[in-house]
C-alpha cells in the first residue's frame, strides 16, 4: 500500500525543514514520557488518600479472588478423579455443587472489585477535578490573559480523564495477576512438578515473543492515541477554516494533508490489529501445545485425569495476563502525562488578591467611599496606564469619567475591586487599602456593569440573581420592575425562564444592558461601577436604558465611566482623564467655563449627541 | 491495497451495502480462513480425545503420534486465526479511512447552506462516533458474525458425536446468554452517550467560568461556580459510576451463566463417565469445543445492537454524503487571460427570509480600486462572499470579465478572485505556512521570498520577526497567540500573495491601528498596478482613497462617487465623513500606545 503524497511530502525527502522541525517540536506534546513517576504518585496520594478505603477493599477482593481462580481447577480436578472416574455420585454432585458455588462466588467478588476501585478513582479524580476548578477560581485576573481558554478547559476534564482511565481499565490490576501467577506456579509444582515443567518450558518462549510483540504493539497503541487526537484537531480545524479553504482552492491539499493522517491512523490501527491477534492467537497455541505435551507425557507416565483438566485450565490462567500487558502499559503512561499537566498547572502561583496587611497602609476611617492615593499602574512594566492619580469620593456622591479611549478609564474601575494590584500608591474602599480586605468581602460592596455584557449559561432570573443557587423571583420581577423592564422580558417566549444561548447571542445588545442593570439592582449593594456601552440601540430600548440608569443611581456611591452626556450631567462631579493623568475635575458647568480637555471633548463629542437629542 | 485498489474520494462509496460490497473480496478470503481455522479446531478437539484415550489405555505411541499432529495442527491455527483477523478486521479500518476521506471530500463541496444547518460539533460527532460505529459493523461485526455459524458448525460436529443429550442440555443456558447480552450491549451505548454528555455539561461550566472570568472577580461569584460546577462533576460522577456498574456487571454475568453451562456438563458429564457411556477423552474434548463456543456466542448478542447502531449511524453520515452542494462548477471552460473587470448587475439575495442585498449595480474596471462603505449589519460582507462565489450567488448577477461567474469552472472563479474575511480564520501551523498558504511547495526556494514580501505588504513582517521562532512559530490555540489585528495582517498578506487578479478585502483593517492602517492602504494603492481591488469597509478615511466609492445601506447602493464628491453631496457617506473625523480628533487626544495594551489585558 502506497500512503498518498502529501503536499511538502517531496520537500521532506531533500531535508527536514525549519518549518517541518518547529511543527514537529510542536506536536509533541500529544507523544507520552515515562509510565511511572514517583514524584507525581506523590502529588496524586493526597487525592486517593480519602478514598483508599475502597482501594483496599478492591486489592483485598483481588487477593481472595486469585486464591478462588487457584481453588477451580482442582476441585475439578477432585470432582472427577474421584467423583467421575472413582464411580463415586456424592464426591460427583458435591464437587460439582463447590465447583458452582466457587464460581458464583467468583462472579460476586468480581463485580465489587471491579467496582470498588472505580469507586475509589473516580471519587478522589472529582475532588482533584474540584480543587483544579477551585484552583482557577483564586487565580487572579492577569493569570487568564496569558491562558487560552480551551487548555484550562482540558485540564479539568480529558488530564484528568487520563488517570481516571487507570482505574476504569483495571490497569491497578497487575499487581493482583503478579500474586496469582506465583500462586499458580507452586500449586503447578505441587500438584505435579513434572507435569508442570511442560508448562514452564514453555514460558520462556512466550516470554520472549510477548518481548517482541508488546514493545511494537506498545508502539502502535501509542502511535494510535497520538494519531487520533491529530486527526480530530485536524478534521475540525478543516470544518471551521472551510470558507478559507474554499476560498483559496485549498480542498486538494487539505484533503491530502488530512490523508497522510488518516493512513498512519489506519496503518497504527492494522499494525495493532496484527499484534493483538498475533498476541491471542500465540497464547492459544502455546496451550495448545502444552496440552498436547502433557497428553503425550501421560501415555508414558500416568497421572490422574484430573490431573490433565486441571493442568489445562492452570495453563490458560498462566498465560491470560499477558496479553492484556502492553495496553496497560500505555494508560499508565497516558495517566502520567495527564498527571504532568494537571500538577504543571497547580504548580503556577498568581493567587487572587491576597491579603497583604503588613503592606497596607494604614486606615483613615470611613470619611470617604472610596479613594486613589497616588495611584500607578502598569499592565506591562515600563507603559504606565495611571500615573499617580490621586482623587476621593464622599458617600453617595455620583462620579462620571471621561476621556478619549485609552486614557485608563477602565482600569480604575479594575484597581477599585482589586482584579489587578497598583503599582504604586494605595486604593481606599471606606477608608481601607484594598490590601486588608478580604476580597469577598471588598467586592460585595461593588455592583458592576461592564461595557460587554457577559451573560451566563442558564434563564434570563439566574443571570440577574448571579450569586444566588435560586434566584428569588420577587426580587428578580422588583428589580425589573423599578427599570420599567419586567414586560420586555414577560414578552419574550419563555418569559424570565428563558434560556441564555451560548453567551447570550439570543438576546439583543440592549437586552442584554438591561440584563447587566438589574444583575446590579438585585445585588443592592452601596457602590455602582458602570462602564456605559457605546453600541447604538434603537430609541424605545435608548429610553429604557436611560430610566434603569436612574433607578441603579439612586441613593447610591456611583463610579460611571460615561460616554452618554445625560449621564455626565447628572453627576455631582465629572473627572477628567487624559494618557492615563486625572488631568480635570469639577461640575459640568464649571469644566466647561474651564475650557480646557473636557471642554473639548464636549465641543466635539457629546454637542453631536445634544443636536441628534434636540432633532 | 491488496483486495480494494485505492479510488478517488469522489469514487469511495457510501452506503453500508457499497461499503460491504466493496470489500467483499476480502470478506470472502476471511470466510475461507475462519472456516479453515474452526476446522483446525474440531480436528485438534477430536484428535485430542483420541489421544488421551490412547495414552490412558497404554498405547504411548499412537498418543505421540497424535500428540506431533496436535503441535503441528496448533500452530497451524495460529497462522490462519492472525490472517483471518487482519483480513477482516482491516476491512473495517479501511472502511472507516475510506469514509473519512469521503466524508471530508464532500464537506469540502458543501456551502454555507450547509454549514448553518449542521453545527461543527455535529459533523465531527460523525467524524467520529459515527465512523467508529460502521467500522465496529464493518470488522468485528463481520468476523464475528462469519466465526460464530462456524464456531457453532464445529463445536456442535464435536459434542453433538460425543452426545447429543449432553449438548442439549449444555446449551440450556444460550437463549439467557443472548438475552443478556443484547440488554448489556444496548445499556452500555446509552449510558455511554448519557457519559458523554455529563463531561461536555461540565466542560461548559468550566467554560463560561473562565470566559466570564471577569465578571465572576468583580462579583465575588467563586463560591457560586464552585457550587455549580460541584453539580455537574457530581452529575459526571455518578454516569462514571453507572457506566462502570454496567461495565462491572457485564462480564460477571457473562460468567455466571457460562458457569451454569459448565455445572451442567460437569454433572450430567461426569455421570455419563461414571457410567462409561463417554470416555475421558470425550469428556475434555467436549469441555473445550464448549468453551469455545462462548465467545462466539457472546458476540452474538452484541451483533445485533450493532447492526442497529451501524445502520442508525450509516443513516446519520447520509445527511452529510446526501446534501446537496449549491455551489458547483459552471459549463464553460476557464479563459486564459483574465482581465479583470468585475460587474454586478441588480444583485439580490437573502439568507431564509431575511433579504439582505436589494438590487445592488456596481462595475470595477481593471487595474482600480473601488470601495463598498457601508454600517454593520449594512450587507457589505455578505456582498463580498458572493463575489468570488463563496455564497451562492444566483445566476446572472456576477460577471467576472463579462462572463456570469456562475457559468465559469469554481476553481477558476475563486482563484481569480481572491478574498480575505473579516474575522480571519489561521490554521494551527506556523505562521510562514499561514501565509503561503496558496503554495503548493511552501519549502520551495521562492516560497520564503514570497512569503517575506507578503508580510512586509500586509505590514506584519515586523512582528512575525520578534515571534519566539519567527516565521516558525505556530500559531492557535495551542500555540503563540495573535492579537485580533496580527491575525488581520497575517490573512491579508495570504491573499496578497495568492496573486489574484481581482481582490476582494473584507474589512482587513477593523482591528489595526492608524498608522499601519495607511501603510496598508499604500501597499494596496500599488497593488492597483497588478489588479483590481475591491475594498470593503465601514471606515471613511480607507475609502477616501479609492477611485470609487459604493456606499451600501441596509442592503441598498445608495450613493456612488468619488470621495470628494461624496462628501460635498452631504449624504450618508457625508455624515460617516464627518463622525469618523470627530472619532479620530478624540483617539488623538489620548495615547494610542495605551489602548492597545488595555484591550488585550481587559
Amino acid at each position: 500500500m502506497t500512503a498518498p503524497a502529501s503536499s511538502g511530502s517531496s520537500a521532506s525527502v531533500r531535508k527536514a525543514t525549519r518549518t517541518e522541525q518547529a511543527l514537529r517540536a510542536f506536536h509533541e506534546e500529544t507523544s507520552l514520557g515515562t509510565a511511572y513517576d514517583s514524584r507525581l504518585a506523590r502529588q496524586l496520594w493526597p487525592f486517593m488518600r480519602p478514598h483508599q478505603a475502597m482501594l483496599w477493599v478492591s486489592v483485598g477482593l483481588g487477593l481472595v479472588m486469585a486464591v478462588l481462580s487457584l481453588v477451580r481447577p482442582y476441585l475439578m480436578r477432585v470432582t472427577i478423579d474421584r467423583g467421575a472416574l472413582a464411580k463415586d455420585p456424592r464426591i460427583l454432585f458435591e464437587g460439582g455443587a463447590a465447583f458452582a458455588i466457587v464460581i458464583l462466588l467468583e462472579q460476586v467478588l468480581n463485580f465489587v472489585q471491579v467496582y470498588a476501585v472505580q469507586i475509589s478513582g473516580a471519587r478522589a479524580m472529582t475532588d482533584l477535578r474540584s480543587h483544579v476548578f477551585a484552583f482557577l477560581q483564586d487565580r487572579r485576573l492577569a493569570f487568564f490573559d496569558r491562558q487560552p481558554v480551551g487548555r484550562l478547559v482540558t485540564r479539568v476534564t480529558n488530564d484528568v480523564d487520563a488517570i481516571l482511565e487507570l482505574f476504569a481499565s483495571g490497569a491497578l490490576n497487575s499487581i493482583v495477576d503478579l500474586v496469582k501467577l506465583i500462586g499458580i506456579v507452586v500449586v503447578m509444582v505441587s500438584l505435579d512438578w513434572r507435569l508442570s515443567l511442560i508448562g514452564f518450558a514453555a514460558a520462556p518462549l512466550v516470554g520472549v515473543m510477548v518481548a517482541l510483540v508488546r514493545r511494537r504493539s506498545r508502539d502502535a497503541f501509542r502511535a494510535i492515541r497520538a494519531k487520533t487526537a491529530q486527526m480530530n484537531a485536524n478534521m475540525n480545524e478543516q470544518v471551521s477554516g472551510m470558507a478559507v479553504i474554499q476560498a483559496f482552492c485549498r480542498e486538494d491539499a487539505a484533503a491530502n494533508e488530512l490523508d497522510v493522517i488518516n493512513a498512519e491512523y489506519r496503518d497504527a490501527n492494522m499494525k495493532s490489529i496484527k499484534y493483538e491477534a498475533l498476541q491471542d492467537a500465540a497464547i492459544e497455541m502455546v496451550t495448545a501445545v502444552c496440552l498436547a505435551s502433557i497428553v503425550v507425557s501421560l501415555g508414558y507416565r500416568p497421572v490422574s485425569f484430573g490431573t490433565v483438566v486441571a493442568f489445562n485450565a492452570y495453563l490458560f490462567m498462566f498465560f491470560e495476563p499477558i496479553s492484556a500487558l502492553a495496553q496497560r502499559y500505555t494508560l499508565l503512561q497516558s495517566a502520567m502525562a495527564g498527571a504532568e499537566r494537571v500538577f504543571g498547572l497547580l504548580a503556577l502561583d498568581e493567587v487572587d488578591a491576597p491579603e497583604r496587611a503588613d503592606e497596607a497602609a494604614s486606615s483613615t476611617g470611613s470619611g470617604s467611599a472610596f479613594s486613589f492615593e497616588h495611584v500607578t499602574f502598569e499592565y506591562k512594566p515600563g507603559v504606565p496606564v495611571l500615573s499617580d492619580v490621586t482623587f476621593s469620593v464622599r458617600p453617595g456622591e455620583r462620579i462620571a469619567i471621561v476621556g478619549p479611549t485609552g486614557a485608563g478609564k477602565t482600569t480604575l474601575s479594575s484597581l477599585l475591586l482589586r482584579l489587578y494590584d497598583v503599582t504604586q500608591g494605595t486604593v481606599r474602599v471606606g477608608g481601607e487599602d484594598v490590601l486588608r480586605l478580604q476580597r469577598g468581602e471588598l467586592r460585595r460592596r461593588f455592583a458592576v456593569v461592564p461595557q460587554d455584557v457577559f451573560l451566563f449559561p442558564g434563564t434570563v432570573a439566574s443571570n440577574i440573581a448571579v450569586g444566588n443557587a435560586v434566584p428569588d423571583r420577587s426580587r428578580v420581577e422588583e428589580a425589573l420592575r423599578r427599570m420599567d423592564a419586567l414586560d420586555l422580558f414577560r414578552r419574550r417566549p419563555g418569559g424570565l425562564d428563558a434560556k441564555v444561548q451560548e453567551r447570550g447571542e439570543n438576546f439583543s445588545a440592549g437586552e442584554r444592558q438591561l440584563i447587566a442593570f438589574a444583575r446590579a439592582l438585585y445585588r443592592d449593594a452601596p457602590i455602582i461601577v458602570l462602564d456605559e456601552a457605546t453600541s447604538s440601540v434603537d430609541s424605545d430600548t435608548e429610553a429604557r436604558i436611560q430610566h434603569a440608569l436612574d433607578e441603579l443611581m439612586k441613593g447610591r456611591t456611583c463610579l460611571v465611566i460615561a460616554h452618554r452626556l445625560s449621564t455626565i450631567r447628572a453627576a455631582d462631579r465629572i473627572l477628567c482623564f487624559q494618557r492615563g493623568h486625572l488631568v480635570e475635575q469639577g461640575t459640568h458647568q464649571e469644566l466647561l467655563r474651564q475650557g480646557g480637555l473636557y471642554a473639548k471633548l464636549h465641543r466635539l463629542h457629546f454637542a453631536r449627541q445634544e443636536a441628534a437629542a434636540e432633532a | 491495497m491488496l483486495f480494494a485498489p485505492d479510488i478517488p474520494a469522489s469514487r469511495i462509496p457510501t452506503t453500508l451495502s457499497g461499503q460491504f460490497f466493496r470489500h467483499s473480496p476480502r470478506y470472502g478470503a476471511g470466510l475461507i480462513l475462519l472456516a479453515t481455522y474452526q476446522y483446525s479446531q474440531y480436528w485438534f478437539d477430536t484428535h485430542l480425545s483420541r489421544a488421551i484415550d490412547a495414552a490412558t489405555h497404554g498405547d504411548p505411541r499412537t498418543a505421540e503420534r497424535l500428540g506431533g499432529a496436535l503441535v503441528a495442527v496448533a500452530v497451524g491455527a495460529l497462522v490462519i486465526r492472525v490472517l483471518s483477523r487482519v483480513a477482516v478486521f482491516n476491512g473495517g479500518r479501511i472502511a472507516e479511512y475510506e469514509l473519512r476521506r469521503a466524508l471530508l471530500y464532500q464537506l469540502q463541496r458543501l456551502g454555507p447552506s450547509f454549514y448553518r444547518r449542521m453545527a461543527t460539533g455535529d459533523i465531527m460527532s460523525r467524524a467520529t462516533n459515527d465512523l467508529g460505529q460502521v467500522r465496529l459493523l464493518l470488522g468485528f461485526g463481520v468476523l464475528n458474525s462469519i466465526n460464530t455459524v462456524f464456531a457453532l458448525v464445529s463445536s456442535l460436529a464435536v459434542t453433538l458425536r460425543i452426545s447429543p443429550p449432553l449438548t442439549a442440555a449444555s446449551l440450556s443456558t444460550l437463549p439467557f446468554l443472548l438475552v443478556a447480552m443484547w440488554a448489556f450491549s444496548r445499556a452500555m451505548f446509552t449510558r455511554q452517550r448519557q457519559n458523554q454528555d455529563a463531561i461536555g455539561d461540565m466542560s461548559g461550566a468550566v467554560q463560561s467560568s473562565i470566559a466570564g472570568v471577569r465578571i465572576v472577580r468583580s462579583f465575588a461569584l467563586e463560591e457560586e461556580e464552585m457550587r455549580r460546577f460541584a453539580i455537574t462533576n457530581a452529575e459526571y460522577l455518578e454516569k462514571t459510576l453507572s457506566l462502570a456498574r454496567l461495565r462491572g456487571l457485564m462480564f460477571p454475568v457473562m460468567q455466571a451463566i457460562t458457569a451454569v453451562g459448565t455445572i451442567i456438563v460437569l454433572w450430567y458429564g461426569g455421570n455419563l463417565m461414571l457410567h462409561d457411556r463417554i470416555s475421558a477423552g470425550n469428556f475434555l474434548a467436549f469441555f473445550r469445543a464448549l468453551s469455545r463456543l462462548t465467545w462466539p456466542l457472546i458476540s452474538l448478542g452484541f451483533l445485533t445492537s450493532m447492526l442497529q447502531r451501524g445502520r442508525a449511524s450509516f443513516a446519520r453520515l447520509a445527511e452529510v454524503f446526501e446534501a446537496e452542494p449549491d455551489i458547483t462548477d459552471g459549463p464553460l471552460a476557464a479563459p486564459e487571460v483574465v482581465q479583470g473587470k468585475l460587474s454586478v448587475r441588480g444583485l439580490s439575495f437573502s439568507h431564509g427570509d431575511h433579504p439582505v442585498l436589494d438590487d445592488v449595480h456596481f462595475e470595477v474596471q481593471p487595474g482600480t480600486l473601488v470601495a463598498i462603505v457601508g454600517r454593520t449589519g449594512s450587507g457589505k460582507s455578505t456582498l463580498a462572499a458572493l463575489l468570488p462565489r463563496l455564497q451562492p450567488t444566483p445566476r446572472g448577477t456576477v460577471f467576472l470579465d463579462g462572463r456570469d461567474v456562475c457559468d465559469l469552472p469554481l476553481p477558476f472563479v475563486r482563484s481569480s478572485i481572491g478574498y480575505a474575511q473579516q474575522v480571519a480564520f489561521l490554521f494551527s501551523t506556523t505562521v510562514g505556512r499561514n501565509i503561503g498558504y496558496c503554495l503548493t511547495d511552501p519549502d520551495g526556494p521562492d516560497a520564503m521570498n514570497a512569503i517575506h514580501s507578503a508580510a512586509r505588504d500586509a505590514q506584519i513582517a515586523e512582528e512575525i520577526e520578534r515571534l519566539p521562532d519567527g516565521y516558525d512559530t505556530v500559531v492557535g490555540e495551542r500555540g503563540v497567540q495573535l492579537s485580533g489585528g496580527q491575525k488581520q495582517r497575517v490573512a491579508l498578506g495570504r491573499a496578497l500573495l495568492a496573486e489574484p487578479r481581482v481582490l476582494v478585502l473584507d474589512d482587513p483593517l477593523s482591528a489595526v491601528d492608524a498608522r499601519t492602517e495607511r501603510a496598508i492602504l499604500d501597499v494596496i494603492e500599488r497593488q492597483r498596478a497588478r489588479r483590481s481591488v475591491v475594498l470593503i469597509t465601514h471606515r471613511v478615511a480607507a475609502a477616501a482613497r479609492c477611485d470609487t466609492v459604493f456606499v451600501l445601506d441596509h442592503g441598498r447602493i445608495v450613493e456612488h462617487g468619488t470621495h470628494e464628491e461624496l462628501v460635498a453631496r452631504g449624504g450618508v457617506y457625508a455624515s460617516f465623513a464627518e463622525e469618523q473625523r470627530v472619532e479620530s480628533e478624540l483617539e488623538a487626544l489620548g495615547d494610542g500606545g495605551t489602548r492597545v495594551v488595555e484591550a488585550a489585558s481587559a
